[in-house]
């Protein structure tokens, strides 16, 4: 049985003036376009892949959002999230923005095509994956290292795979690469596991899944195909080792995309740091999910975010106009 | 059974909506020797209904060799989205899953002519002379490809020295071995040079022209 995936982006006016424009399409953003369309605000979200959901996209299940007590796909679960906001009136257009200028009281946001103004900007980018940053690293990206199990676990059946990390990350997508792969390794760099106990449960009772601890991993040699390997080295000891394995899968944390904006707003570490109204440290600005300085980063964290801010952003929006008018 | 639900049916009619000009769809198949050929046959039948400028012809992978060649099909089941000319934009394998949305995009941009591209791309592929070709390697599960093949088909439209092909990789296990695929998206250029992932529009044609 096939499923049809339909995404498309909205036909968007660039002369228009937005009320508000949502930059990102993640569980935050999509939220936040849900409530802001519902406060019939004039809304454009803008995203720079033609799938909305971020990173839920490339999360195979997702078991801890409330309201669904069996485990719904990531991708559904974006799809759903998509499609309730657009119901409402959301719009969504298929660009990657390239350039803000938030301090001005009209924002603009200028992507590869378009330069959009809006009274508002709602910054919903989330982060990216975190690279290990060791040899080999980049020039191996689609030739065995891979920073999405969903995408390329497929491209391992019957091979054995090592997994970087020691979060949910690491140890849920271990799950999924184990319904391809005859071996999973999990290579941690500490000693303690910062995944869930539910997940670590699994991960440890899973007959294809072997976890070790204490490992650097200090290089990636996968140009010979019959001898592809990890250089390792136990970090306590030092003791170096080979480990011959087919491919590499990262889940080492995230970094948030932001260098659009630095400069422009207040960042912690990369972050944005906002009020408790999810404002920015520049007036009409908001921030709200993954993006944020704050201590969660979950889907169920980033809808309350998305939430929140566009429920301060209309309130702003009537004094906005209100100003104007009088 | 009907390959599309009634409820994405609906949709699709209203996404094909903008449609002008007349686009066929050449499909390339065979009775035999091809996982996915009938159920990529089908889903275009389903498709051809749902808007009246939508055409199929099927074409016959071992027996219509003119069309085959004329087409430079070597795998099957192939789609050749044909406008009022032939802009070299194909797909091989089933167009199902996030690829679907690749398959609605092209038949738009073949038929109302709106390609989404950046002024500096356009003035680029105007002065092209060298051909270029670009497959992009796919899986249907994967949410970041559909960009990556829709940015190539849109070179592709606007010029005619490019032609793109997606490819869904697990229907051609041999060209993962040929070109190293292990990960998806992978758009290779001109057989030699490859770009990782969903790039930027200026990335990827920066990657063409050091390909050049």
């Amino acid at each position: 049985m096939f499923d049809f995936n339909l995404s498309f982006s909205a036909v968007v006016n660039a002369d228009e003036l937005y009320d508000l424009i949502i930059i990102g399409g993640g569980p935050a953003g999509l939220t936040a376009g849900l409530y802001a369309s519902r406060y019939k605000l004039k809304t454009l979200l803008l995203e720079k892949a033609i799938v909305s959901g971020g990173q839920l996209t490339s999360t195979e299940w997702v078991e801890n959002y409330p309201g669904f007590p069996e485990p719904i796909l990531g991708q559904k679960l974006a799809k759903d999230m998509e499609t309730q906001a657009k119901s409402f009136g959301l719009e969504i257009a298929v660009e990657t923005v390239t350039a803000v200028n938030l301090v001005p009281n009209i924002k603009e946001v200028i992507t590869e095509i378009n330069t959009f103004r809006a009274k508002t900007v709602l910054i919903a980018t989330g982060s990216s994956s975190r690279k290990l940053g060791i040899d080999g690293e980049l020039d191996y990206v689609g030739r065995g290292v891979s920073y999405c199990a969903t995408c390329d676990g497929p491209f391992y059946p019957d091979k054995v795979v090592a997994v970087a990390g020691g979060g949910n990350s690491a140890f849920e997508e271990s799950l999924f690469l184990a319904k391809y792969a005859t071996k999973v390794i999990i290579l941690h760099r500490g000693s303690t596991f910062k995944a869930d106990p539910i997940i670590k449960e699994r991960v440890f009772a899973h007959p294809k899944i072997e976890v070790r601890t204490d490992v650097q991993i200090n290089s990636i040699q996968f140009n010979d195909e019959s001898d592809r390997h990890l250089q390792i080295s136990d970090s306590k000891t030092n003791e170096k080792q080979k480990l011959n394995v087919d491919g590499l899968f990262v889940f080492v944390g995230s970094i948030p995309n932001t260098e659009l904006f630095s400069g422009q707003i207040e960042l912690e570490n990369g972050y944005i740091v906002t009020d408790r109204t999810h404002q920015c440290s520049v007036s009409g600005v908001w921030a709200a999910g993954d993006v944020q300085a704050k201590a969660l980063r979950q889907v169920a964290t980033a809808v309350g975010d998305g939430a929140c801010a566009a429920y301060w952003i209309h309130k702003y929006i009537e004094d906005f106009d209100h100003a104007r008018t009088t | 059974m009907p390959i599309l639900d009634e409820k994405t049916k609906t949709e699709v009619k209203k996404i094909l909506s903008p449609m002008q000009d007349v686009v066929t769809l050449k499909l390339f198949t065979q009775p035999f020797e091809c996982g996915y050929c009938k159920d990529t046959h089908l889903l275009l039948d389903e498709l051809a209904e749902l808007n009246p400028k939508l055409k199929i012809e099927v074409n016959q992978f071992d027996t219509d060799i003119d069309e085959v060649s004329k087409h430079r099909i070597d795998k099957i089941p192939a789609i050749a989205i044909v406008g009022s000319k032939d802009y070299g934009i194909r797909f091989y394998g089933i167009p199902a899953g996030y690829e679907f949305s690749s398959l609605l995009n092209a038949i738009l941009m073949v038929s109302t002519g709106i390609v989404k591209l950046a002024e500096e791309t356009k003035a680029w592929l105007s002065k092209l002379d060298k051909p270029v070709h670009l497959q992009v390697f796919v899986t249907p599960t994967c949410p970041y490809c559909p960009p990556a093949v829709i940015l190539a088909h849109a070179l592709a439209y606007y010029s005619d020295k490019v032609s793109a092909d997606m490819v869904e990789i697990s229907e051609f296990p041999h060209l993962a071995n040929k070109y190293s695929v292990q990960g998806v998206p992978r758009t290779v250029i001109n057989e030699s040079f490859y770009q990782e992932g969903a790039a930027p529009e200026a990335m990827l044609v920066a990657k063409i022209k050091e390909s050049l």
